[in-house]
């Protein structure tokens, strides 16, 4: 380490504040000792010290009194208390109080440094994971940007380009060489809409469909995501049975991230099915909420994938290898229901099957009427041009 | 209506633009290409545009917008069609915090996708530049716009 750490010690007993200077004058150390609580609290914030050394019995204000100080000037020092009792309750309510560890009186040279090694590394550990914490925020707010412009506007260009390509070459291409070309749109166009939704998942601001709430019929709703899986049930050969109730139910919501949950979820069960099986979808109505379920008979999850399945890039271990995805389907659907005030939860029997459950709030009286609490944000966009 | 109509796009990605600008030439439509705002935002005031082709996300970041922005102010040009193309559709709300997810920049402007379809492209260019067509037929036609 290049700089030196700095270590503060506030004990009211001379001799003690000398020995523990001059048991560290072999180190790397840059010490500052106060001999009361309140002298100790003008080095915290003069000295800036990584670890502070506190004795718990000082006259005038407490070593305890001390660590709460430090903690409210700044929470990333490592304060260890020295006790002259020994008495273990003491050290606890110190520790119950922030301290990181304790320092019975009286002491060894190396007990001493061994604690001032282990809390000089805790403090880096603290330090660490706060620069991580910041730069993991600071990532996740301007990666929807840097992703968005740094790998989607290649891509695209290399998508556009195709398309003129593709359009110049029309007539003079062999079957073949038309087919690569098509190949290589659709593979590019796979890899834009992974882009997409991958930036819908980390994106702050799933939060921003709630400015298009409107009530939406949950039959309809249903019924569209089933039409829209159709072709992939029909290639498996599954029949998807649906049993709604005949009366309209309704929910405050965004139909287009709705329906996407929906089919990312009944994707799923298509997915994980055996050809030739069926895949129920059932809507109930309670007084308060509507819940949507989607099971099948399929391969089921494993009690370890269980967990996970709703974090993003988790494809579960049981799927089987050609039907595996990026894993953000459920992750994407859980951060939909989610602005939708609802829950969605999985319950599952390797080899056996699932069955996933949304549950929403449902729309109460007649439809024109959002819930009180979404009356600030009942604006609607402007009509007319961006559809 | 293609021939003679002038397009510029500005788009800071060359590669797109190119892609772009041949789709446009071959409805024989004549196009101008500006690589950044400021050499775009120059050639709007030297020269008459009928349509203006925008991206959004340039140099340090919604330079697009600034230019919008700086386009409505403009009493000149102010009326001309913008036809937005973007490849952060959802993102533009960021910017936006307070507004509906697609805040109209101009008074006239559309919003494409990147990479765009060459039929839909050469679809919304010719719409846009129709409206305006036909709005500038009503205007010299009443005396007193409104």
């Amino acid at each position: 380490m290049e700089t030196k750490s700095k270590i503060l010690i506030v004990d009211d007993e001379e001799v003690v504040l000398d020995s523990c200077t001059r048991m560290l004058e072999s180190g790397n150390y840059q010490v500052a000792t106060a001999s009361d609580a309140n002298r100790g609290l003008e080095l915290v914030r003069e000295f800036g010290p990584d670890l502070v050394f506190v004795d718990l019995k000082m006259p005038g204000k407490s070593g305890l009194e001390l660590l709460e100080d430090v903690r409210t000037v700044d929470a990333t020092i490592v304060p260890i208390v020295i006790t002259g009792y020994a008495t273990v309750s003491s050290a606890v309510d110190a520790m119950k109080k922030g301290a990181y560890d304790f320092l019975p009186k009286p002491f060894t040279p190396d007990e001493f440094r061994l604690i001032t090694q282990r809390g000089l590394e805790k403090r880096k550990l603290v330090l660490e994971t706060l620069a991580l914490r910041r730069e993991k925020e600071i990532l996740r707010r301007n990666f929807a940007a840097i992703v968005s412009h740094e790998l989607k506007a290649p891509l695209s260009a290399v998508q556009q380009s195709l398309y003129v390509l593709a359009g110049e070459l029309a007539g003079h291409v062999t079957e073949d060489q038309e087919s690569r070309l098509a190949r290589m749109k659709s593979r590019i166009d796979g890899l834009l809409k992974l882009i997409q939704t991958w930036l819908r998942v980390i994106s702050a601001d799933i939060g921003k469909i709630k400015e298009s709430f409107r009530p939406v019929s949950v039959q309809l709703a249903i019924s569209n995501a089933i039409e829209n899986v159709l072709p992939l049930a029909a290639r498996k050969n599954i029949e998807i049975v649906s049993a709604v109730p005949d009366r309209a139910v309704c929910v405050y919501g965004d139909e287009g991230t709705l329906g996407e949950a929906l089919v990312n979820i009944l994707s799923n069960a298509i997915k994980y099915s055996h050809a030739g099986s069926k895949v129920l979808v059932a809507a109930e109505e309670t007084e308060a909420r509507v819940s949507i379920s989607v099971s099948d008979k399929g391969v089921g999850i494993s009690q370890e994938d269980l967990p996970f399945i709703f974090d993003g890039f988790y494809s579960g271990k049981s799927a089987p290898d050609a039907e595996r995805g990026c894993g953000l389907g459920l992750a994407i659907s859980r951060r939909i229901i989610e602005a939708h005030n609802g829950t969605i939860s999985v319950e599952s029997e390797f080899g056996e099957g699932s069955t996933f459950v949304i549950r929403l709030p449902r729309l109460e009286g007649a439809p024109q009427t959002p819930p009180s609490e979404n009356a600030g944000i009942r604006e609607e966009a402007p009509k007319g041009g961006l559809e | 209506m293609s021939s003679g109509t002038r397009l510029l796009i500005i788009d800071d990605d060359p590669d797109f633009v190119d892609a772009i600008r041949s789709i446009l030439e071959g409805a024989q439509y004549e196009v101008d290409a500006a690589y950044n705002p400021k050499d775009g935002f120059h050639a709007l005031q030297s020269q008459h545009y009928d349509l203006l082709l925008l991206d959004i996300m340039m140099g340090r970041g919604a330079e697009g917008i600034m230019l919008a922005r700086k386009l409505r102010k403009d009493p000149k040009l102010s009326q001309i069609p913008v036809l937005i193309i973007t490849g952060i559709r959802e993102q533009i709300a960021f910017l936006f915090p307070d507004q509906p997810v697609h805040p109209h920049l101009v008074p006239v402007d559309e919003l494409v996708e990147k990479p765009v379809e060459p039929g839909l492209l050469l679809e919304r260019v010719n719409a846009l530049l129709q409206a305006a067509e036909a709005r500038k037929a009503r205007s010299s036609q009443r005396e007193n716009p409104w």
